[in-house]
């Protein structure tokens, strides 16, 4: 009868893939885990087009500097209309090309962009 | 080969006879007495000033400025052979096409022919300021072959391209005083006078005429000329000045029957930091700051208004240059990175720099020269500038630059920063091209202008004005290759009428 033997090979082999899984679990449940999370604002849908909230937040409370009327409820409307099957990139180019800009603190930047910004700075 | 003459040594009550006398040493006299040379016309040049600077002639010049800062009028022009083009920066780049034409957005503008006009005179007048071989616009694709061109997305900016007159020693630009003295002793039918100040013109009892004029001397002579024709090539403002000065028949002053010598004076503004420009890849090629040798051409790009985008935005020309490096705030930085990461491009070697531009001013027939009640040493009145710059010089270029920046964005190249809002903050940081135009504007009509077409003082049959003073309108385009160019067309013009 064969004795069943498990190879130091195998078994080296084996514990490296489960540390690499390992590892890759932990990159991706950390940031969830530890990293900024945001209140819910009736925004988020819109919001979630920032890769990065915290530098958008910067730029939009410029706007709100700039804009105290700044009207978050209509302007969330219109950028639903405008994101409707469009991401950042597209709206962004759209926007540029049709030479919708804003200036924020003299910052030429395409206005869907800055109402964004605004949003997530609210 | 003549030696100059030292206005100094000329007894007073001397009478000079001369064909042709030109009034002026600047660019605009030494370019038309080479052009006129070897003709049968027995010429007289009259410099005030000597080979070199010299304060006691500088001081001459002094005068008044009211209104928006400008350098004090004795600062921004220099009093010896070779005139402005001893204190230039070499900066050249031919009028634009749009520039002749009357715009409804443009009050006053119109220039009385087409560019046509002038593009006969352009390659001689690039000999002279000695810019090389003629490129400008045709530089973008030998120059991208260097190094990349800043990539721009379609719309109403576009590179354009400064020419740089030689630089001598590594240091200066062409001085015609120093580069062309040796050709114009060698002039057999020119006299150039030295040291020679003119301080009045004499027209004829009925005005239709220039009689003569007087000369006058720091060490006190004073003489007369009495030539068939004379050009005043003074520079803007020392024309007007002489023009409104002489009152012995007309009592407004020469070729000021309708109120308009002195008026429309204009400069090029260059207000500072007016912008910053963001390249999201970083560095830019290194011709964006510093003028760069491509076989002999000497370029330096500008981001320029199309003619189109001129049209349908209204706006006048300018050129604007990249300068140097600048720090960025945090705002700053977090607009780059909301940018291009919407955009989705890569900013982490991102770079900003600040932006200088000449702007071209919208003609104002208050922005004037006036006499003075004060008097120079040689009894000439001094001269007061009423400075003037509208809202709307600035909004309009503020247009072109949130243009550019819209073109950078959609080239995914970089973006912009519009440094200035308030008309405080332009004029805080304004400076001046020292580029005088418009005080003897060019006309058809009388009303309407001091010289006709071919530069002639209206209603005075021998009188013609040269240098860009002339212009009717202004351009971005820094004056002194074009003022050559119109020299030499008036040379042209002179040797037609008289044969």
């Amino acid at each position: 009868m064969n004795e069943s033997r498990i190879s130091r090979r195998t078994v080296v082999a084996g514990g490296g893939v489960a540390a690499t899984l390992f590892a890759v679990a932990l990159g991706l449940t950390l940031p969830k885990l530890f990293g900024h999370r945001y209140a819910p604002t009736p925004y988020d849908d819109l919001l979630a087009q920032l890769v990065d909230r915290e530098e958008a937040a910067r730029v939009g409370a410029a706007v709100r500097i700039a804009e105290p009327g700044f009207n978050a409820k209509a302007v969330a409307r219109e950028l639903r209309q405008r994101f409707e099957q469009r991401n950042l990139a597209e709206v962004s180019d759209a926007d540029i090309r049709e030479g919708r800009l804003a200036e924020v603190n003299g910052w030429v930047l395409p206005e869907s962009l800055a109402q964004l910004c605004t949003l997530a700075a609210l | 080969m003549s030696a100059f003459i030292d206005a100094r040594t000329i007894p007073s009550g001397t009478v000079l006879q001369p064909d042709l006398a030109i009034i002026g040493g600047g660019p605009a006299g030494i370019t038309l007495a080479l052009a006129l040379a070897h003709t049968p016309l027995k010429v007289m040049l009259f410099e005030s000033g000597g080979m070199d600077f010299d304060a006691k002639t500088q001081a001459l010049y002094a005068g008044k400025v009211s209104g928006v800062s400008y350098l004090p009028l004795d600062a921004s022009r220099m009093r010896y052979l070779g005139g402005g083009s001893n204190h230039w920066g070499g900066w050249c780049r031919p009028l634009d096409p749009i520039d002749f034409e009357q715009r409804a957005w443009v009050p006053y503008s119109g220039w009385p022919f087409g560019i046509d006009e002038l593009e006969p005179y352009f390659k001689r007048a690039q000999d002279l300021v000695e810019a090389g071989p003629w490129s400008y616009d045709k530089s973008n694709t030998p120059m991208s072959e260097v190094a990349p061109l800043l990539a721009l997305g379609d719309g109403g900016v576009y590179t354009s391209w400064f020419q740089f007159s030689k630089t001598r020693n590594s240091v200066l630009p062409t001085h015609f005083g120093d580069r062309y003295a040796d050709d114009l002793r060698r002039i057999a039918n020119l006299k150039l006078f030295l040291h020679a100040n003119a301080t009045n013109l004499r027209l004829s009892h009925d005005a239709a005429s220039l009689d003569s004029f007087d000369i006058a001397t720091l060490n006190g002579r004073k003489f007369s000329v009495k030539p068939k024709t004379t050009v005043l090539a003074l520079g803007a403002i020392e024309n007007a000045r002489l023009m409104l000065a002489s009152r012995d028949v007309a009592a407004t002053g020469v070729g000021n029957a309708n109120d308009l010598v002195g008026r429309f004076f204009a400069d090029h503004p260059i207000p500072r930091d007016t912008a910053t420009l963001v390249s999201f890849a970083g560095d830019i090629a290194g011709y964006y700051f510093s003028a760069y040798n491509l076989n002999g051409a000497i370029l330096r790009p500008a981001f320029a208004p199309r003619d189109d985008f001129k049209r349908s935005s209204h706006v006048l020309g300018s050129l604007t240059t990249v300068e140097n490096p600048v720090e960025l705030d945090d705002l700053g930085k977090a607009a780059i990175v909301s940018t291009a990461l919407a955009l989705g491009v890569d900013a982490t070697n991102a770079k900003a720099f600040s932006i200088g531009c000449g702007l071209e001013l919208q003609p104002d027939p208050e922005r004037r020269l006036t006499l003075t009640g004060e008097h120079d040493s040689l009894g000439m009145p001094r001269l007061k500038l009423s400075n003037h710059v509208s809202d709307d010089d600035f909004a309009r270029y503020r247009l072109t630059m949130k243009e550019l920046g819209r073109q950078l964005l959609a080239a995914r190249t970089g973006m912009i920063r519009l440094n200035y809002k308030t008309r405080a903050e332009w004029v805080s940081a304004l400076d001046w091209g020292d580029h005088h135009l418009g005080t003897t504007r060019m006309h058809r009509d009388p009303k309407q202008g001091v010289v006709d077409a071919n530069t002639r003082v209206h209603g005075i049959s021998n009188l013609y004005v040269a240098g860009s003073g002339v212009f009717p309108t202004y351009s971005a385009s820094n004056p002194t290759m074009n003022l050559v160019a119109m020299t030499l067309r008036l040379a042209d013009h002179l040797k037609r009428v008289m044969r």
